[in-house]
């Protein structure tokens, strides 16, 4: 008989879902919106009760390679209806900036989190087969011989619900709940960056609605456009230039990005909320999977914010997922399998990125490799190309090494003997 | 905020204490407030051509000079080659210049001989601009230094210091890179006239932090406007010596430049130029 964590029995004879996911974020609804698209019957649970809450703390950049997933999902159309912008990208190095030829370049989508979180609520609470149950939070888990059954929840008036399912799905985020409820192993990484950034109207930054990046190596910092005529202006400096940071975020977050080589216009600028800032960000990689259970988003892989493919990676997990599993919860094969499937498809799209993305994280400054990559980029086009598709997570390390490394010894060498 | 664009600058001569130097001008020029400029080693008066400009734009007058054995000047015989001989020529080419309040920017060992200056004369500071350099306590020679101040080793190190090597020297250590036009002036007015003096400078100087304490509290109490300017990749004097500017200048605007070196200046001249032009029109 299945059995919670601390005993009690769930009720009903069967599993009351087909999926619960714990977690209404990018990744949980996304998901719901695929699962429940499927015909099953999926419950998703959030502890914010306001539908429309939102994650404060994000750059809202979505790289181009999660743009399929949210086209996939439908919600391209309405994010650019709501006034995302499409970025490229721009990347200053000292070396010069590096910008791929806009022909061999994909664009990502920037729409703040305010926006975008509602919208993709709604679209999940509207998909047929989807419960939604807001302000509720996991407690426990359901077992059943070993085999995460589902989640009990329980809202703020202390009331509690026993959600059996076939497969429970955690993205629940970085702290995910589920995650450590289910004690899959995990692997954390150092981060030695800070990160501070907030929304402001002005000017716009050159080459707007593009993105634009600085590698102050190693430092870092970012101008992204996006919708209602902001900009969002992030730093990301080592922590030994915390203390300036936490004296006054907002000045030392406008010094910072004004001081920065061909820095934008920041101080012509107003801020329009209060500057956030982030301090702790230590990588954590989960095992994606457990029997009956799945991690999705930052609950599988909370990475390095410099990047910026949190969100990206929210959606495209989620659509991993679903294609993994999908068979299973329709039952043409065990979900054992299709777990297996996607602890596999995640492993193979994500870790050679995750372990070039916490390398760096531990805030030290760029390796010779980096340094003739990114030279190389900066001063050729087929380079920055080749830069631009991993930059924006298009192809993997190992695509990238084999193409870029011969390309920028060569161009590096052709640079050498030209001065 | 945009800033005024800068304004011609003038190339002349000045006598002072006995020493005839190169000197750059710009703005009103009977007016006795100025922005008084002085340069590091290596350097001169040419480190600040573009700063002059841009001082005048600001509606200042702006003056700058070579210090003696350094840049093409000769100094007088008799001259010493330390921080307070070298504030004695400051203070002489400003009382012959008419400057009776003084905008100082200093730079590297600008920074003892120019702050030394303004301790002996705390009336005469209208403000304090600092690239890389101020009051360092606790702080250490550098490597190159104490090379510099060990005799005989001193020597070598100045006899053997070819162009490229000299190249090599500066570039290596900068994040960036250094222009190389700057560096090229650099060693064509590094000299054995500069040699010397740099070597009887560094070993004159045992303790470059040694008055800070003493000058911390003075200044304080004075609330002197000033401006730090930092390159963080700085391999000379750390970038972690800016903040600490504060213990003596309360008020002061601090920024580390994150691509910069110990020359900001030369490797990040349009940030610098609209940093001074913005402190010093305010």
């Amino acid at each position: 008989m299945p059995s919670t964590d601390s005993h009690s029995p769930i009720i009903g004879d069967g599993p009351a879902y087909d999926a619960v996911i714990v977690g209404a974020s990018l990744a949980g609804c996304a998901s719901a919106i695929q699962l429940g698209r499927a015909g099953l019957k999926v419950a998703i649970v959030e502890k914010q009760p306001d539908p429309k809450a939102y994650k404060r703390m994000c750059s809202h950049f979505i790289q181009a390679s999660g743009v399929p997933a949210i086209e996939r999902l439908g919600l391209l159309e309405p994010m650019e209806a709501a006034g995302a912008v499409r970025p490229h990208m721009h990347m200053w190095t000292k070396w010069g900036w590096i910008e791929a030829p806009r022909e061999r370049s994909k664009p990502g989508i920037d729409l703040r989190r305010e926006v975008l979180d509602p919208m993709v609520r709604a679209a999940a609470a509207e998909t047929a087969g989807v419960e939604m149950l807001l302000g509720w939070s996991a407690e426990r888990l359901l077992r059943d011989s070993g085999t995460v059954a589902g989640v009990a929840v329980r809202n703020r008036e202390g009331e509690e619900r026993e959600l059996s399912a076939r497969l429970t799905i955690g993205a629940d985020g970085r702290d995910s709940r589920v995650a450590e409820l289910s004690e899959v192993p995990v692997k954390t990484f150092p981060h030695n960056r800070i990160a501070y950034g907030g929304y402001f109207e002005g000017p716009p930054p050159k080459h707007s609605p593009d993105g634009l990046i600085w590698f102050l190596d190693p430092h870092w910092a970012a101008a992204f456009p996006t919708d209602s005529d902001l900009t969002f202006y992030a730093a990301m400096p080592t922590k030994d230039r915390l203390p300036e940071f936490k004296e006054d975020p907002e000045a030392a977050l406008v010094r910072f990005l004004a001081d920065a080589p061909e820095g934008p216009p920041i101080r012509e600028s107003r801020l329009v909320e209060p500057v956030l800032g982030k301090i702790d960000m230590t990588n954590r990689m989960r095992k994606p999977v457990a029997p009956g259970l799945a991690l999705i988003g930052d609950a599988a892989l909370a990475t390095d914010p410099l990047f910026g493919v949190g969100c990206g990676w929210a959606f495209q997990s989620a659509e991993w997922l679903a294609d993994s599993v999908l068979p299973a919860l329709q039952g043409t094969e065990s979900l054992e399998q299709g777990l297996e499937a996607y602890r596999r498809r995640h492993g193979r799209e994500l870790a050679g990125h995750a372990f070039f993305i916490h390398d760096y994280a531990t805030g030290r400054r760029m390796s010779p490799v980096e340094r003739l990559m990114f030279s190389a980029a900066a001063r050729d086009p087929k380079a920055a190309a080749i830069f631009e598709a991993f930059g924006t997570r298009r192809i993997r390390p190992q695509q990238m090494l084999p193409r870029l490394l011969p390309r920028a010894v060569a161009v590096n060498a052709r640079h050498a003997l030209a001065r | 905020m945009s800033t005024a664009p800068a304004a011609a600058v003038e190339r002349g001569s000045l006598l002072a204490g006995g020493t005839r130097t190169r000197l750059a001008q710009a703005g009103p020029a009977k007016a006795s407030e100025a922005v008084v400029f002085v340069h590091g080693n290596p350097g001169s008066a040419d480190d600040w051509v573009g700063l002059v400009g841009v001082a005048a734009g600001a509606g200042k007058r702006a003056v700058a000079f070579d210090l003696p054995d350094f840049g093409e000047t000769i100094a007088a015989d008799g001259f010493e080659h330390d921080v307070p001989g070298y504030a004695g020529f400051v203070d002489a080419a400003l009382r012959e210049l008419g400057v009776e309040r003084a905008h100082l920017v200093l730079h590297d060992f600008g920074g003892p001989i120019g702050l030394y200056w303004a301790a002996t004369h705390p009336d005469a500071v209208a403000s304090v601009t600092l690239i890389d350099t101020g009051l360092l306590p606790g702080y250490r020679w550098h490597s190159l230094a104490r090379i510099w101040r060990t005799p005989v080793l001193g020597e070598l190190f100045q006899a053997t210091a070819t162009r490229p090597a000299f190249r090599f020297l500066l570039n290596r250590k900068e994040p960036r890179g250094l222009p190389r036009e700057f560096v090229e002036a650099m060693y064509d007015h590094y000299d054995r006239r500069t040699r010397k003096a740099v070597l009887a400078l560094y070993r004159a100087t045992d303790d470059p932090g040694g008055m800070s304490e003493e000058l911390v509290g003075e200044f304080a109490q004075r609330e002197i406007p000033a401006l730090v300017i930092w390159g963080e990749h700085d391999a000379y004097l750390p970038w972690e010596y800016a903040a600490r500017q504060r213990e003596a200048f309360p008020a002061a605007e601090v920024h580390v430049l994150p691509t910069s070196g110990h020359w900001p200046f030369a490797d990040a001249p349009e940030t610098v130029e609209r940093l001074l032009a913005e402190f010093l029109a305010a």
